[in-house]
């Protein structure tokens, strides 16, 4: 009688009612206000600011899209595809500029490319002192810095793709008088597609998400418009507004990534696969090979990382590093750690309920949950900021609010890695040890907590690090006076102290890595 | 029948292949199709067939000797005329249709260079012969197992190929289908005077399929003839294990005949008086007759629903088999006479290796 149990609500299911309605709050906020904005609100920004924005978002996006798909599928091919000195290195270190956030990305190259700078000075020394590269503050520059920064996106999932691959497609065509390009075009390039896209979704919703980035490349897109009118014209009804297109943005991308995604499905063949073989490489096809992949890879990670380094090696000997710096430590550290514990906590049954199916409403649940990731940051931040200030003013301006902006909009990525480990745990594991005479305490003792905890730990790994590297909704809801480290990096890179900021943006770096580790090692196959 | 009915298509000489420097997937393999011919690569997993069809196909480069596609060298050491040169068709074990493309563009694949007209045209006839008129439109996913393997099957056979290799076409079907499949096949190489060169592991799928069959064993070629002689005179204990049932009784050359602990089997030319020799016996020309003289004991009875497959133990201890009707059912334990009913004798060395 399935009927009687989805009619049957247990206090489970109602807590992950309430989680969900909670997380769900936001969102509907942001539309409710932004619709019941005055018309004159939306006929103004429709006539100022909107088309300038959706040009500036949508060219940004078209360009990293295509930035990536270049570097991130041409990087792919090249690792699967071919066998040279130093490739198990390479497959592994093309995904490490992952490690570093976008507004620290942005702000070394502010410093590369600017009047004056170690680029603009080399060209100089070669063109002539009177040629000047182009702007970091501009169009070029921000799709610079975002492709350098998420092209890795594309090529993991490029990669994966590649690897799973059944080469007998590729010999069928060539059986079939296809030639090596057209078997290219014509038969493994539409099979990857799935891939591609996906790959190139993720980076476009991280694209118009971006705040960073934009931020201190002053290249007006929603999110920063949404910022500007936050704290600039302290006009909530126009950023809702903003937000609101930009949300409807997201959701269109992120459909879909998960249309493709399912479509995908069709593509894998099942059963037996054989990989294609590796080509191998004289040594002028490897110098070829390892000089691209060592210049997008300097770029993108490698003379940041060294930037990075010997600014905060000044920085030590400088005694800037003092007491107030370890204050932001511990406050960074502090506010993620708590947001990823309470996470954790709110998204275990959640995720448990996820796994089990046992009512129609749970799906409901769960997808309410990831609706956090339509939100980006600092929209989520403006809900939130407007939400406690009408409804709970004495948390206004207190540590509190930070922590509930962390935990909804971080709490799906955590669902992500928390409903997979939960769903090792079979209802059949549970019964076996039900009927070998064990209660439901010992249950969860004995095996599922076992079960699951290694799941768990990663989810609160990559919530926490997330937190550290939250720079939108930080700098909009922190209490006066109480920065973090992404904070830091993001106030002294905007006023050009390059010095200043190096330490914060380091300890960030350094404290993904491992993060990255995690995430990566997840499904990593050698190739 | 013209003078060319019978030239070679494919044809191998001494090719070998590896993988890995050392360790050789196939070694010395001769052998020829003939234009028409249905040629099956028999044996177990690992015996180098599915090397030799991917060496005939283009996809694996040889070590030494030569390959050749109509009387033009494709392959040699050093030389590796690719596949798409070669004119061949290939069905995959797993059939490996393009996901994306529909079914009619599947089999169309191949046929980029002519005119959309005749293309389509092409398609049709080929749908028609398969018999998937009306799945033209379907994807890959929407299809069966059977209707999937006809695609692949049109999909090869549409541009004419002057062989068509298949690589364990029916392993990916249940029984049943397998069984029907097999037939549609053949009718349809027949049908359009296909050369075909098929690679099977099921000896009973080779005899119903093949005009002969090349068995081989690990790496090397063991014998070359139609699935009649492959089973009744083997080449070797291999072969004569691998094809089906066989038991294998010592006996001793006398006179020119060789006398065993069952009896006298005729024919031992080319063997010295008093050589010791082993005699391949199937279960259907071993007789039973229970007998309470009889020195044999039945061990154990398997029925098969067309027969009986007894398990003798003689005086001896040696066990043979014997194929009795599907009604002669008799006890474990009962004694029985045995005898042989065999037309020929099939030889080998004592300390051959089987």
């Amino acid at each position: 009688m399935t009927g009687v149990r989805q009619l049957f609500l247990s206090p489970l299911s109602v807590f992950s009612g309430l989680v969900a309605g909670f997380i769900l709050l936001p969102l509907a906020y942001i539309i409710g206000l932004a619709v019941a904005s005055p018309l004159a609100v939306w006929s103004r920004l429709w006539q100022t600011r909107i088309p300038e924005l959706l040009a500036n978002t949508a060219s940004l996006a078209i360009g990293v899209s295509a930035g990536t798909l270049l570097l991130g599928v041409s990087l792919a091919w090249i690792v699967v595809r071919y066998d040279f000195a130093g490739r198990r290195f390479w497959e592994w270190a093309i995904v490490l500029p992952l490690t570093i956030p976008t507004y620290v990305l942005a702000y070394i190259y502010t410093y590369l490319l600017g009047l004056g700078g170690p680029i603009e000075r080399a060209w100089q020394m070669w063109a002539g002192p009177d040629v000047h590269v182009f702007s970091p503050y501009s169009y070029a520059g921000a799709t610079l810095v975002m492709t350098l920064d998420t092209f890795p996106f594309v090529y993991l999932l490029t990669r994966a793709a590649l690897l799973n691959f059944n080469v007998s497609f590729e010999e069928v065509a060539r059986a079939c008088g296809a030639s090596r390009w057209g078997t290219l075009l014509r038969v493994t390039l539409p099979l990857i597609r799935p891939a591609i896209v996906a790959g190139l979704s993720l980076v476009i919703l991280y694209v118009v998400s971006d705040f960073g980035a934009v931020s201190l490349l002053r290249y007006p897109t929603f999110t920063y418009a949404v910022y500007q009118q936050l704290t600039g014209r302290y006009d909530r009804a126009a950023a809702a507004v903003l937000s609101l297109l930009l949300v409807f943005f997201a959701l269109i991308i992120l459909i879909t990534e998960r249309w493709f995604r399912r479509r995908s499905r069709f593509y894998q063949t099942t059963g037996r696969y054989r990989i294609p073989e590796r080509h191998a490489c004289d040594p002028i096809g490897t110098a070829f090979i390892t000089a691209y992949l060592g210049i997008v890879l300097a770029a993108s990670f490698g003379v940041p990382a060294l930037l990075l380094l010997t600014w905060t090696g000044a920085a030590l000997t400088e005694g800037t590093i003092d007491s107030r710096f370890l204050g932001f430590v511990w406050n960074s550290t502090f506010l993620s750690g708590v947001a990823a514990t309470v996470a954790v906590l709110i998204g275990t049954p959640l995720a448990y309920l996820a796994t089990r199916r046992s009512s129609r409403l749970i799906p409901l649940f769960l997808q309410a949950a990831y609706a956090g990731y339509v939100l980006p940051g600092p929209v989520g931040a403006l809900a939130i900021l407007v939400l406690f200030s009408q409804l709970a003013p004495f948390w206004y301006g207190s540590v509190v609010v930070l922590i509930v902006a962390y935990v909804v909009h971080f709490l799906p990525a955590g669902l992500q890695t928390m409903e997979p480990a939960l769903q090792q745990v079979t209802p059949n594991l549970e019964e076996a040890a039900r009927s070998l005479g064990h209660g439901t305490r010992v249950v969860l003792t004995r095996i599922t907590l076992p079960l699951v905890r290694g799941g768990f730990i990663v989810a609160w790994v990559l919530m926490f690090l997330q937190c550290m590297k939250e720079l939108p909704a930080t700098l909009l809801l922190r209490p006066v006076g109480f920065d973090t480290l992404a904070v830091r990096v993001w106030l002294e890179a905007s006023e050009e102290y390059y010095k200043l900021a190096a330490p914060a943006a380091l300890l960030i770096v350094a404290m993904t890595l491992p993060a990255l580790f995690l995430l990566v090692s997840k499904d990593w196959r050698a190739a | 029948m013209n003078e060319h009915a019978h030239r070679p298509v494919v044809e191998l000489r001494k090719v070998s292949c590896a993988y890995e420097p050392g360790r050789p997937a196939i070694v010395d393999i001769s052998l020829s199709v003939l234009e028409g011919e249905i040629l099956c690569l028999l044996g177990p997993s690992g015996c180098g067939k599915t090397t030799t069809l991917r060496a005939i196909a283009g996809f694996e480069r040889i070590l030494s000797g030569e390959l050749y596609l109509q009387g033009s060298l494709v392959s040699a050491p050093g030389t590796l005329v690719p596949a798409e040169h070669r004119r061949i068709g290939m069905v995959f074990q797993e059939y490996a249709l393009f996901p994306h493309l529909r079914v009619s563009d599947n089999i169309g694949f191949g046929l980029q260079d002519i005119p959309t007209q005749e293309r389509a045209g092409r398609i049709q006839a080929m749908l028609s012969m398969v018999g998937l008129i009306g799945l033209e439109r379907r994807y890959p996913h929407e299809l069966s197992g059977g209707q999937q393997q006809r695609v692949a099957l049109a999909r090869a056979l549409v541009q004419n190929p002057v062989v068509l290799l298949l690589d364990e076409p029916f392993s990916n079907l249940d029984p049943d289908m397998a069984g029907k499949m097999r037939g549609d096949l053949h009718q349809l190489l027949r049908q359009t005077k296909t050369t075909a060169v098929l690679v099977t592991h099921d000896h009973e799928e080779a005899f119903a399929m093949a005009d002969r069959i090349a068995v081989l064993n690990q790496g090397r070629l063991e014998q070359v003839a139609t699935p009649e002689s492959v089973y009744h005179t083997p080449a070797s204990p291999f072969v004569a294990d691998f094809v089906g049932q066989a038991d294998f009784i010592s006996g001793i050359v006398h006179n020119g005949s060789i006398s065993t602990e069952i009896g006298m089997f005729p024919y031992a030319d080319g063997y010295q008086d008093s050589a010791k020799v082993v005699v391949m016996i199937r279960p259907d020309d071993v007789h039973i007759t229970p007998n309470e003289d009889g020195e044999a004991r039945i061990l154990a009875r398997q029925f098969r629903g067309s027969e009986n497959l007894y398990t003798i133990r003689l005086v001896s201890g040696q066990l043979i088999h014997s194929s009795e009707s599907s009604t002669a059912m008799y006890p474990p334990g009962t004694p029985v006479e045995v005898s042989i009913t065999a037309t020929h004798t099939v030889l080998f060395e004592q300390g051959d290796p089987s």
